[in-house]
C-alpha cells in the first residue's frame, strides 16, 4: 500500500469534518445567544431560548407526535416487510426482481405529487383519513419501504436460507418455529439498519406532514416550519434539540440492540 | 427385507427429467455412495429421500413403511449438507441441541446427549463458540453432531467434505466411516469424488444423466465397469476403440476396450511372467508423471498412447523420454465397454 501523505490526507478529513461539523456548531452557538447581529462572536450568552422551547407544551407534544408516527410507520413496515421478503426469497426467489423493481417506485413519484393524490382519494365524505395520523402511518411506509426492504434483503441473501430451513426441518421444526427461532435472530443487522435509516428519514419529514395532516398532528417539522417567524435562535434551539434527541434515541437503540 | 427401498422415484422440473425409474435399497448399517458427476441428479435425489423435494412418480419405503407423502420432519432421517447449515445465532451446543428441543426431550437427557455427540465428534471446549468461530472442518463436526444426536434412523451427507482442504477431509473422511461404523448408522453419501467413494463406501450406485449405472462395491465397479462412462469417470482407464485394440492388442471386437494403467506391465529381462500376461508390444515414452509411489507413464503404442502405472521402487527404474520399451498386457483385466447407454433400474 503506497505511503499516507499525512498533510494532504489530514487536510481532506479536516475539510469533510469542518463541512458536516461547522453547520451545527453556528447553529448550537446561535441557539445559545442573546443576539448575534453586528459582530463576529455573539453579543451574550444564554439558554432562554431552550427554557421557553421545552416550556412550550406544543413542542414536546410535536416531538411526541414525531415519535410515534415514525415508531408506528416503522413496526408497520417490519411487519410487512420482514415476512414478504422472507418468502419472496424462501418460496418465490423469481419475484426478487420484481420486489426489486416495487420497492423504487417510491422514489419515482415526488412527495409533493403523492401527497396530492393522497389529499384527493383520502378527504372524501367515505373515507377521511387527511388530518389524521392513519395517513402518515401509510405515507410513511411507502417512505420507509425501500429503505428496509434492501437492508433486510441484502441481510437474508447473506444468509444460507434454504440448507438452513432445510436442516430445522429435518431436526423437527416448522416452518413459523424456524423462521422465529433461526431466520429473525440472524437477520438482526439487517434489522437495524433499516430501523435506524427509516427512523432517521422519517422524523426528519415534512412535505407529507405538512400538507397530508398540517398543525392537525403537528410533528416536530412542522413545528419548525411554523415557528419559523418566532425568532432565528429559537429556531435554531429546535433544531440543536431535534438533533440531540435522535442521536441520543440512536445511542439508545444501538446499546439495546448490542444487548440483545 | 431392505431397511430403506427407493422405487422407481421419478422427478423432473417441467418437461425435463432430473432423474428417472430409480430403483436401489440399503441394508440396514449399510454404507452406500451415490457417486456421480456435477448436475447429475444425485444431490435432488437425496432431497427426495429426505422429503425436502416432492418426487413426482415412485416410491420410498423405510423400514416397510411407505414415506414417500411423508413430511420431512416426521421421517427420522438427518442430512448434513455441503454448506454445513449451521445456525449463525446458536453456539455449537445449542445447534446441537436444536433437534432434541424440537422433539422436547427433557433438559436432563438434552444435556447428556450433547455432551456425548461433541465427545463423538471431539469438539470438547467449543461448545460455547459460534459458528463463526470455528473452522470448516469443526462446522462440520458440528453439523455431524447435530444430525447424530437426534439418533437418525438414516443419515443422508450431502457432499459434506467438498468444502474443506484436502487434509482435513482425508481425516474428516476417516472420523466419519468410523463412527458411522460405531454407531451402525444407515448412511447415503452423496459425491462427485471417485477417490472418496471408493475409500468410504460399502457399496456405490454410480448416477448418470439422472440414472443409476452401475450398482455395485468399490471393486466391482472399480475392476468390471458398466460401460465407457463408468470407465472415464473411475480411475485413469486406457480406453481404446475397437479398431485401436485391434492395432494395439490384436483383439478383434465390435465395442470399446479398456485396460487399466496398472495392468500393463513393461517386461524385465530374466522375470517370468504368468500365462494370462501376454500381447507384447513396443512403444516408446512419452512422458512420466511421478505421483508418490506410482510413476505413471504415457508411452506411444502404433500411434495409440496408452498410460501406464509403474511402482516407483527406485530412480533406477525411471525410463526417460524417448525410451523404447517392451509391454505386455494382463488379458485378465482386459474388458469390452459398451457406449455410454446403459441403465440398470
Amino acid at each position: 500500500m503506497q505511503r499516507p501523505n499525512s498533510l494532504g490526507h489530514l487536510s481532506v478529513i479536516i475539510i469533510f469534518m469542518m463541512v458536516m461539523i461547522l453547520p451545527l456548531l453556528g447553529t448550537l452557538l446561535y441557539s445559545i445567544s442573546t443576539s448575534w447581529s453586528s459582530g463576529l462572536l455573539p453579543d451574550g450568552i444564554t439558554l432562554k431560548w431552550y427554557t421557553s422551547l421545552f416550556a412550550d407544551h406544543r413542542f414536546l407534544q410535536a416531538m411526541m407526535n414525531s415519535v410515534l408516527v415514525c415508531l408506528g410507520a416503522l413496526l408497520l413496515t417490519l411487519v410487512l416487510v420482514v415476512p414478504t421478503a422472507f418468502i419472496v426469497f424462501y418460496y418465490f426467489p423469481f419475484l426478487k426482481p420484481f420486489m426489486n423493481f416495487i420497492i423504487l417506485l417510491p422514489f419515482a413519484v415526488p412527495p409533493v405529487v403523492s401527497s396530492v393524490g393522497l389529499l384527493q382519494i383520502y378527504s372524501n365524505d367515505v373515507v377521511t383519513l387527511t388530518g389524521t395520523p392513519w395517513i402518515l402511518l401509510g405515507a410513511y411506509f411507502t417512505v420507509a419501504l425501500p429503505f428496509s426492504y434492501r437492508a433486510i434483503a441484502n441481510n437474508m441473501a447473506n444468509l444460507n436460507l434454504q440448507d438452513m430451513l432445510d436442516a430445522a426441518h429435518l431436526l423437527g421444526a416448522s416452518t413459523f418455529r424456524a423462521f422465529f427461532t433461526i431466520v429473525l435472530p440472524n437477520l438482526k443487522t439487517g434489522l437495524m439498519v433499516s430501523l435506524f435509516l427509516s427512523f432517521s428519514l422519517l422524523i426528519g419529514e415534512f412535505v407529507f406532514a405538512n400538507i397530508l395532516v398540517g398543525t392537525r398532528f403537528e410533528t416536530v417539522q412542522v413545528y419548525l416550519f411554523n415557528m419559523k417567524t418566532r425568532s432565528g435562535h429559537f429556531s435554531s434551539a429546535v433544531v440543536v434539540s431535534y438533533f440531540l434527541i435522535i442521536v441520543l434515541m440512536t445511542i439508545l437503540a444501538g446499546q439495546w440492540g448490542k444487548k440483545q | 427385507m431392505s431397511f430403506l427401498r427407493v422405487d422407481g422415484l421419478e422427478k423432473k422440473y417441467d418437461d425435463s427429467f432430473v432423474f428417472s425409474h430409480i430403483h436401489f435399497s440399503l441394508e440396514k448399517g449399510e454404507f452406500v455412495t451415490l457417486l456421480g458427476p456435477s448436475g447429475c441428479g444425485k444431490s435432488t435425489l437425496l432431497r427426495c429421500i429426505a422429503g425436502l423435494t416432492q418426487v413426482d412418480d415412485g416410491q420410498l419405503f423405510i423400514d416397510g413403511v411407505n414415506v414417500t407423502d411423508t413430511p420431512a420432519r416426521q421421517r427420522g432421517i438427518a442430512m448434513v449438507f455441503q454448506s454445513y447449515a449451521l445456525f449463525p445465532n446458536m453456539t455449537v451446543r445449542e445447534n446441537i441441541a436444536f433437534g432434541l428441543k424440537m422433539q422436547k426431550v427433557p433438559p436432563s437427557e438434552q444435556s447428556k446427549r450433547v455432551n456425548e455427540a461433541v465427545e463423538l465428534v471431539e469438539l470438547g471446549g467449543k461448545e460455547q463458540r459460534y459458528p463463526s468461530e470455528l473452522s470448516g472442518g469443526q462446522c462440520q463436526r458440528v453439523a455431524l453432531a447435530r444430525s447424530l444426536v437426534v439418533r437418525p434412523r438414516i443419515l443422508l451427507l450431502d457432499e459434506p467434505l467438498s468444502a474443506l482442504d484436502a487434509r482435513i477431509r482425508k481425516n474428516l473422511r476417516e472420523q466419519l466411516r468410523s463412527i458411522q461404523k460405531e454407531l451402525g448408522l444407515t448412511t447415503l453419501f452423496v459425491t462427485h469424488d471417485q477417490e472418496e467413494a471408493l475409500t468410504l463406501s460399502d457399496r456405490i450406485l454410480l448416477m448418470n444423466n439422472g440414472k443409476i449405472i452401475q450398482n455395485g462395491t468399490a471393486e466391482e465397479i472399480y475392476t468390471e465397469p458398466a460401460d465407457a462412462f463408468v470407465v472415464r469417470f473411475i480411475g485413469n482407464y486406457n480406453l481404446l476403440s475397437a479398431e485401436q485394440a485391434h492395432q494395439v492388442l490384436g483383439i478383434q471386437s465390435q465395442k470399446q476396450v479398456a485396460i487399466r494403467p496398472e495392468s500393463i506391465y513393461v517386461r524385465e529381462e530374466g522375470r517370468q511372467y504368468p500365462e494370462h500376461v501376454r500381447h507384447p508390444v513396443r512403444g516408446e515414452v512419452v512422458d512420466y508423471l511421478l505421483l508418490g509411489n506410482v510413476i505413471r507413464y504415457r508411452i506411444k503404442v502404433s500411434n495409440v498412447e496408452l498410460l501406464v502405472d509403474l511402482l516407483n521402487r527406485s530412480s533406477e527404474r525411471l525410463f526417460p523420454a524417448g525410451a523404447n520399451l517392451e509391454l505386455l498386457f494382463n488379458t485378465h483385466e482386459i474388458r469390452e465397454v459398451d457406449e455410454e447407454n446403459s441403465a440398470i433400474g
